[in-house]
């Protein structure tokens, strides 16, 4: 968060996220090693630098799809929210292991060559216009450049530096690398391979990242029926009291607005805007802990009355009024000044 | 000049200039345009790589927030 830029606080979970995915890495190595060197159909076995080159790119393939699922993943189903906390870190493995296939692959085509070996990487191939001979090694070059700038940029630093908005359209470059790497097999890994294995990973990797948005999307649709309707100025419904789960949001969306979050807590709704100050999170998919807002992107937490991040952090957040008509919630559209505090209402007897 | 020495060259000017703002930038620039940033040295080595790639952006958005007195 905003009170210096110190070291992070290594939380169990956070460790187990990380020990859990090099973990799984390792072990994928590992195995591809192991089965990776068996003679194919043709009684050959790949030498050592092939297989490192292979194994490095389908495992940076795979982190890479698995890192686009998460957050559909975690719309769908809020069980799948831990996974989105460290995703940083899950990012800046990916790049990486992408680094490690492009090291072996630098090392294996162009060892012996004249040219230093990425001055050779250019030279190699320039059949643009046909797709056997397309130098596809371009196509992955752009995805890893995409992927550092990524994890180059990754530190909380460059968010304060660049904007939300610039930072984010630098992140959701994501998916342009995505194609890329998709562009850089189809050309290349499966122009020659020589087992079902791969197109068949392919193929599943990218239906089931397509599948994954649509259904994500499809689920936000519904949501975004929970559309404010007109009450009595300045109020507008948000919704039937009995809509609104204990620990849980309802994201209220407004007209030409920012979407609002209306949480229930110790049955008492408070109202904030549904966009975290750190990177835009929607803190309408988090929950309480400890009392405080928690966005399901990275943790950051919001106290419910005021919107303030708890000491020694500084953010600070939009909050609404909200009012009872019967058993409906009326919320104003206007937003208070970030920080500003407003009593919460009670719909109920304190949860035990 | 072949299309793999433009890209070549290029690369190297580009990150040999990369290199020279990113130094400027963590010694002169940094304290400067972040609070957060002040009193805190470890975290520095980290935005070398970005500071490298984004060197163009990274001196528009300094001087733009020098101007705004941030």
């Amino acid at each position: 968060m905003s009170a210096g830029y110190k070291a992070v606080s290594w939380t169990r979970s956070k460790i187990l996220y990380d020990v859990v995915l090099i973990a799984g890495i390792v072990a994928y190595i590992t195995i591809f090693f192991r089965f990776g060197a068996l003679p194919g159909p043709d009684g050959l076995s790949p030498d050592a630098p092939t297989l490192a080159m292979k194994a490095f790119g389908s495992c940076g393939f795979l982190l890479l799809t698995i890192v686009l699922a998460i957050g559909p993943l975690a719309r769908l189903d809020r069980r799948f929210l831990p996974l989105l906390y460290n995703r940083r870190h899950f990012g800046v493995i990916t790049c990486a292991i992408a680094a490690s296939h492009a090291s072996a692959a630098l090392g294996w085509y162009f060892a012996f060559s004249d040219l230093p070996p990425l001055k050779a990487l250019f030279a190699a191939d320039t059949s643009f216009g046909q797709v056997s001979g397309f130098p596809f090694v371009i196509l992955g070059v752009a995805a890893f450049l995409i992927l550092l700038v990524m994890a180059a940029t990754s530190h909380d630093f460059w968010l304060t530096f660049l904007g939300a908005p610039t930072w984010k359209s630098i992140h959701m470059a994501v998916y342009g690398a995505y194609a890329l790497v998709v562009g850089h097999l189809a050309l290349g890994a499966l122009q020659d391979a020589r087992s079902w294995v791969l197109p068949a990973v392919c193929a599943v990797s990218v239906v089931t990242l397509i599948l994954l948005h649509l259904a994500a999307a499809l689920s936000q649709n519904a949501t975004d029926a929970c559309i404010a309707t007109a009450s009595s100025p300045p109020w507008v419904v948000a919704g039937k009291l009995s809509a609104f789960a204990e620990g849980r949001a309802i994201v209220v969306h407004l007209a030409d607005a920012e979407p609002v979050a209306i949480f229930r807590h110790d049955n008492m709704l408070s109202a904030v805007t549904n966009v975290c100050a750190h990177q835009n999170g929607p803190l309408g998919e988090g929950c309480v802990i400890d009392g405080l807002i928690t966005c399901p992107w990275h943790g950051f937490q919001y106290r419910l009355a005021d919107g303030c991040a708890p000491p020694p952090f500084t953010e600070r957040i939009a909050t609404y009024r909200l009012a009872l008509d019967g058993d409906t919630v009326l919320l104003d559209p206007q937003p208070n000044p970030p920080g500003t505090y407003v009593e919460p209402i009670r719909v109920g007897s304190p949860v035990a | 000049m072949t299309f793999a020495d433009l890209v070549y060259w290029c690369g190297l000017v580009y990150g040999g200039l990369g290199l020279g703002v990113a130094a400027a930038f963590l010694v002169f620039g940094l304290d400067r345009v972040d609070r957060s940033a002040r009193g805190s040295f470890a975290f520095r080595p980290l935005l070398v790589p970005g500071l490298v790639l984004l060197w163009p952006v990274v001196i528009a958005n300094w001087r733009r927030l020098l101007l705004r007195g941030t």
